[in-house]
């Protein structure tokens, strides 16, 4: 509910209604003056308690539209855990903190009730804090409401992909916790080459001579170790492979979903080519326009300067006319005068 | 990124699996080494082709070799192994191997394969050279080479589109400018002409 400050507007109305009635009753404008001045400021601490307590709901709230967003996430591999669970615990303490400011806020109330008159001034005094405690207790109690819900929507979350995990990847954590040693050909000994390899083509195909005794290299042989740990070795290595295959399949797709990405990129890019280009013939419009307008004109001021060069060259004979006519009267001129 | 070898090998789920095909690089070893490490490729190979289930894929590492397996079972109980340095990307190794299996099984029939020395299968040289480039054997990573060097060549185009705007926003400018200037000359030339008409 976004708040209107409109301490402009009540003070001007203060200020005009004081005015108005200052002229009777100057002496008893002061007294109201100190009383306005000292309830004023038990006023204004009330509320500036109040709107510390409503600004704190206000960046609460906002948390907690984070929060929201971050859980509602359900998405198997991005998780933000580290910061879900930071945002829950600041999101906890501010709640908390809000309720030790509005108890101590309920409690102060009180007490100014306790101090203050009875008139009619005092007990709307006392009804509006009321209020505004209520008012603020309220949302704080939603504030909370909501953040049990958050919590509540991020566990079943979390429920819901580990489930979907198991069923993507079905090995078990404890299988996935040892692979160095569930390797076929797990050989922490150095050197292939050298001295290490005659006494290894030696031996017989399957059974390559390993000093260390990799235990599940023993294992995979057939008859020799005895059904259970053979299954055993078998569990281990079938989750692995498939586990693998996994791999395998889920580098296959990530790499063919960037190849999607990239393409819808490529669409983008191409579309804003296409919008820069259509802008641009506005552009070329002009310039078609304006270069047609330049040819009609340099035409015109061409035609004008021919027919001025034609009149002029036409002219002349009517221009020796109009000379020698001059010329006529000027010797008449000077004859007369002289 | 090199490979060091590939080879296909029948590998039955029981029994000892012979070698059917099989080409080498070993440039990068030095000469004397070179016999050795022929060997061990050729064993490892046997090795890792027979541990691998039939229907999985495999990676082993070794040292500074890692082996990809690929069993591909069906009825020619075909395996392809390859064995490349840790920069190979995992994935175009698989691809390249499957490539080689089914190029195999559609070249070679099967009843040559009790005699593995009379198979002749010379694509598999040809496939180790080439492939050296990981991005030739996987046409996943190629599409994506070739969109990037796509989206550079659009970026570049679009550079060159936005200074074509700045060159015809210029040009609107002058052809205005040229436009009152032609206007001006056309009214002073019509003055001119209506003007002194005296003479």
């Amino acid at each position: 509910m976004p708040i209107q400050d409109r301490t402009n507007e009540f003070k001007a109305c203060v200020d005009s209604i004081t005015s108005r009635s200052s002229f009777p009753n100057r002496r008893g404008e002061h007294k109201q003056k100190l009383l306005n001045g000292k309830a004023g400021s038990s006023k204004s601490e009330f509320s500036r308690m109040a709107t510390a307590i409503g600004k704190d709901i206000s960046s609460t709230n906002l948390k907690l539209n984070k929060l929201t967003q971050l859980a509602k996430r359900k998405t198997l591999f991005d998780d933000r855990p580290v910061e879900i669970s930071e945002l829950t615990f600041i999101i906890k303490q501010d709640i908390a903190n809000l309720n030790k400011q509005i108890a101590s806020l309920r409690s102060y109330v009180k007490q100014q009730n306790h101090k203050g008159s009875t008139s009619a001034e005092g007990k709307q005094l006392e009804e509006h804090t009321q209020n505004v405690v209520m008012l603020l207790q309220s949302k704080l109690a939603s504030t909370s409401m909501t953040f049990k819900d958050v919590l509540e929507l991020r566990t079943q979350n979390m429920k819901e992909s580990k489930d979907r995990t198991e069923q993507f990847m079905s090995t078990t954590s404890s299988a996935v916790q040892q692979p160095p040693s569930n390797s076929i050909l797990f050989n922490p000994r150095g050197d292939p080459m050298g001295d290490g390899s005659p006494s290894r083509f030696d031996s017989k195909g399957k059974r390559p001579a390993y000093e260390n005794g990799d235990v599940l290299a023993l294992n995979l042989e057939s008859a020799e170790e005895g059904a259970q740990q053979h299954q055993n070795g078998n569990g281990f290595m079938q989750m692995q492979l498939m586990e693998q295959q996994d791999t395998y399949l889920q580098s296959r797709s990530t790499a063919i979903e960037s190849i999607e990405s990239t393409i819808a990129e490529l669409g983008q890019i191409f579309t804003q080519l296409a919008n820069m280009v259509a802008e641009q013939r506005e552009t070329v419009q002009r310039i078609d326009a304006d270069v047609m307008d330049i040819q009609s004109n340099v035409g015109g001021a061409q035609r004008e300067l021919l027919k001025y060069y034609a009149s002029i060259s036409s002219n002349r004979w009517l221009m020796l006319k109009i000379f020698g006519v001059l010329i006529v009267f000027f010797l008449i001129f000077i004859l007369v005068s002289g | 990124m090199k490979i060091f070898s590939i080879s296909v090998i029948l590998a039955p789920s029981q029994g000892s699996s012979t070698t059917l095909a099989s080409a080498s690089d070993l440039s990068s070893f030095s000469f004397y080494q070179k016999g050795s490490v022929g060997e061990f490729m050729t064993f490892f190979s046997k090795t890792v082709a027979e541990r691998t289930q039939p229907g999985q894929r495999q990676s082993v590492q070794e040292n500074n070799y890692t082996a990809h397996a690929y069993n591909r079972g069906g009825p020619e109980q075909l395996a392809g192994v390859i064995i490349c340095d840790d920069e190979y990307p995992v994935r175009p190794a698989f691809s390249l191997l499957t490539k080689l299996l089914d190029d195999f099984a559609s070249k070679v029939p099967q009843s040559s394969f009790s005699n593995p020395s009379a198979i002749l299968f010379p694509e598999i040289n040809t496939f180790i050279t080439k492939y050296q480039d990981p991005s030739q054997a996987d046409t996943i990573m190629r599409v994506q080479q070739e969109l990037d060097e796509t989206k550079i060549i659009l970026h570049k185009t679009i550079e060159g589109v936005l200074q074509r705007g700045e060159k015809l926003d210029n040009l609107v400018d002058r052809s205005q400018q040229l436009s009152a200037q032609s206007k001006m000359f056309y009214k002073t030339a019509k003055k001119q002409n209506s003007c002194c008409v005296i003479m």
